[in-house]
């Protein structure tokens, strides 16, 4: 064998490891190491420079193996594999040490950090250097796809991938299509109909000859990898006594968009929703809207109109998040009050007004000039709501600290709106567990990258667009379900798709023919060769668990890529 | 000063090194006593991975699979949890207290759960202070 010579990268990822670890005593520490030739720090490794500089110095220097200690290697692997084959070298010649999320984000202390990161890297070190050459496979990508829920985003990607000409598995939930826009009457900042651009797009979903609809139904179990997943999902009977139905389809990719819940307005008490009748929440408006009158729970049009903004948002009790939505939807109300009530008075309680999308600026001002009474209050100051006296011309009194003008206010209102935030669903941790994706502390799913990769997620083949990813508007959720249905188009036009070239062989001279194997594998990938009275792993089905080769009493299967050698030139790293 | 120990943690690439990563998209802070080795599944993890990291100097060892039923491969978790007890008997053959080697599920959305793990078993074997077999390798090196 060629002498090593191995290229260290110590990745700063801006200050996000490096204002915790020592890149520069773990660069000294790592340039010590044996076959070490060339040990660099840089400031972002998968920027381009950082790319053109691992190129450069395996051209320069010849260097046959490299280490990249920087952020996971379900994030940037592929991108130095790819780096390390445009110089030439074989890209399994590459190890990453998991120096960010597994080392500067989740520890405080620098020289602790320091010292876990320069084992991470010796260990790396130790590893890269018994790495071996190996070819990447390639397998067909199956064409169809698997779409979860049947709100904006999910329809969307579905007639973005069937126009395209991909059989499409629209799995919704509830027995009609639209989600929680389907509750909405106009949409902000234009006024325009949610009911006339669902009409259009359902209608298409449902004649669409690509799209196969599945009402009433939920996916049940997702297996396989990225262009061969296999779907099960059950279709509830329409008939009580009848059983559901069950189906298995093949599906390539899969695109979630299981959507928000609103958040419950009786988490707030100083508000009495549940208690006031006429105290109501968001949805509950539109719904009003929608059947085309404004009246209170008496049938009387109000003449007091309160809007109260941030219910459950931008609040540490509940949701430290922005909903995003309710601003413009609180002006809106401004708005669709007046037409209904043309004399009533809309007074507009906010904490801050967030109008930061395109048209909406335009919007709020719009919505000051039709008299509209804007208080400002503080975080966590909740407005209190109390019934008015007999003596008053209104049913409640909100007392308000007025922020702006420093004064206590108090306004009269008939109804009061509860413009209440958007919060993940209840059961967001079975949907990620269902697809194998991660949700964030508040259980919006998370993306595979945050500015560069939102549509993608940690597990290759699973998309999210919509509210499931973060509270969203719909030209958001919109453009989010278009970008997964052109990433998935962009992967089923190539036909094939290269997958990794891990995969476990059984080494002839070794196997005894004891056919333990034979029965360990998920994947039937073990084949016994009677006359030889061997076992043979059919590298095609083969999907590199590695469960035959802990169990192998011979010692005769190796897991490429992750061969005993390797592992324990790891485990002599980490402890060293 | 207190004794930091050594702990190797063997994570199957699909949940629990996912969850491990989560912890850290999340900032939740952590004990750095735990130094992590990726496989792919947990079936992956041969018993003699434990048995060499605590040869190798390792004070205990923390495995993370999918939560049973979970398992990307199907049931690889499965044959983690049938191997488990078997290695346990041994170790204890060995003298090696039981809370030097553990086996937890850990799935890509608990983070959380992945920092208590580590924060709890960082404690545990800091109780139990340096492993034996390092002490009785050490003795044994000194002999000689």
């Amino acid at each position: 064998m060629e002498d090593l010579k191995i290229g260290v990268y110590v990745c700063n990822c801006g200050t996000n490891i490096a204002k915790v670890v020592d890149c520069d005593a773990t660069i000294e520490s790592a340039s010590r190491l044996p076959g070490v030739a060339i040990a660099r720090p840089y400031k972002y490794m998968c920027s381009n420079p950082g790319q053109e500089m691992i190129v450069a110095d395996i051209r320069e220097h010849g260097l046959n193996r490299v280490v990249v200690a920087a952020c996971s290697p379900r994030m940037h692997e592929p991108t130095f594999r790819k780096a390390l084959q445009q110089a030439g070298v074989n890209p399994y010649f590459l190890e990453m040490a998991n120096i960010r999320e597994q080392c500067s984000w989740v520890h405080e202390d620098g020289a602790v950090a320091t010292e876990k990161a320069k084992a991470l890297v010796k260990a790396a070190v130790l590893r890269v250097a018994r790495h071996e050459p190996l070819e990447r496979r390639s397998v067909d990508m199956c064409p169809d796809l698997l779409v979860i829920g049947g709100g904006i985003a999910g329809m969307t990607a579905a007639l973005d991938l069937a126009d395209a000409g991909s059989k499409i598995y629209l799995v919704e939930r509830a027995d009609h299509l639209g989600g929680n826009l389907a509750r909405v009457d106009l949409t902000a900042p234009y006024l325009d109909s949610a009911r006339d651009m669902l009409t259009d797009r359902m209608t298409r979903v449902v004649e669409h000859p690509n799209i196969s609809l599945l009402l009433n139904s939920e996916v049940e179990r997702l297996e396989g990898f990225v262009g061969n997943f296999q779907a099960t999902i059950a279709t509830k009977a329409r008939n009580g006594n009848a059983a559901d139905q069950v189906a298995t389809v093949d599906v390539g990719s899969v695109v979630v968009c299981t959507g928000y819940k609103e958040f419950d307005a009786s988490r707030i008490t100083h508000y009495g929703y549940g208690k006031l009748p006429n105290v109501i929440t968001s949805f509950e408006f539109e719904k009003m809207l929608r059947e085309g009158g404004v009246e209170t729970k008496e049938g009387k049009a109000p003449q007091y109109v309160a809007i109260i903004h941030c219910v459950g948002s931008r609040n540490l009790e509940f949701h430290a998040y922005c909903s995003r939505v309710c601003c413009m939807t609180a002006l809106k109300y401004a708005h669709e009050v007046k037409s209904a009530v043309p004399g009533a008075y809309v007074s507009d309680i906010y904490i801050d007004m967030h109008a930061f999308g395109k048209g909406h600026e335009d919007f709020y001002r719009r919505s000051s000039e039709v008299k509209t009474l804007f208080l400002m209050y503080a975080k966590d100051d909740y407005p209190v709501i109390r019934r008015a006296d007999a003596k008053d011309d209104c049913e409640m009194l909100i007392e308000v600290n007025e922020s702006l003008s420093g004064e206590t206010i108090e306004i009269p209102a008939d109804m009061v709106i509860l413009m209440v935030g958007m919060e993940a669903r209840d059961d967001w941790a079975d949907v990620a567990h269902l697809v194998n994706i991660s949700g964030d502390k508040d259980g919006w799913f998370i993306e595979s990258h945050p500015k560069l990769d939102p549509v993608a997620t940690t597990t290759d083949g699973i998309y999210i667009a919509g509210a499931c990813q973060a509270p969203k508007d719909i030209p958001d959720s919109v453009a989010q379900a278009r970008a997964a249905a052109a990433r998935i188009l962009g992967r089923i036009a190539k036909g094939k798709l290269e997958i990794d070239a891990v995969f476990a062989e059984v080494d002839e001279d070794k196997c005894s023919g004891c056919r333990m194997c034979n029965e360990l594998c998920p994947y039937t990938a073990i084949e016994f060769d009677a006359e030889k009275k061997r076992s043979h792993i059919i590298s095609a089905l083969c999907k590199a668990c590695g469960a035959c080769v802990a169990a192998c009493p011979s010692g005769a299967i190796a897991a490429r890529h992750f061969t005993d050698a390797q592992i324990f030139a790891q485990i002599e790293g980490v402890l060293a | 000063m207190t004794f930091e120990p050594k702990i190797v943690g063997f994570l199957c690439n699909w949940c629990s090194y996912t969850g491990a990563d989560l912890a850290g998209t999340s900032r939740i802070h952590y004990a750095a006593n735990v130094r992590i080795i990726r496989v792919m599944c947990s079936a992956r993890i041969d018993p003699t991975f434990v048995l060499k990291a605590l040869h190798d100097g390792a004070d205990g060892v923390l495995i993370c699979g999918c939560h049973p039923g979970d398992c990307h491969y199907s049931e690889g978790n499965y044959k983690m949890m049938r191997r488990y007890p078997l290695l346990k008997a041994l170790l204890a053959d060995y003298g090696i207290e039981k809370d030097r080697v553990r086996l937890e599920w850990v799935s890509a959305s608990e983070g959380q759960r992945f920092a208590d793990i580590v924060n709890d078993m960082t404690e545990r074997v800091r109780a139990l202070g340096p492993s034996s077999i390092k002490t009785a390798l050490a003795t044994d090196m000194a002999e000689r």
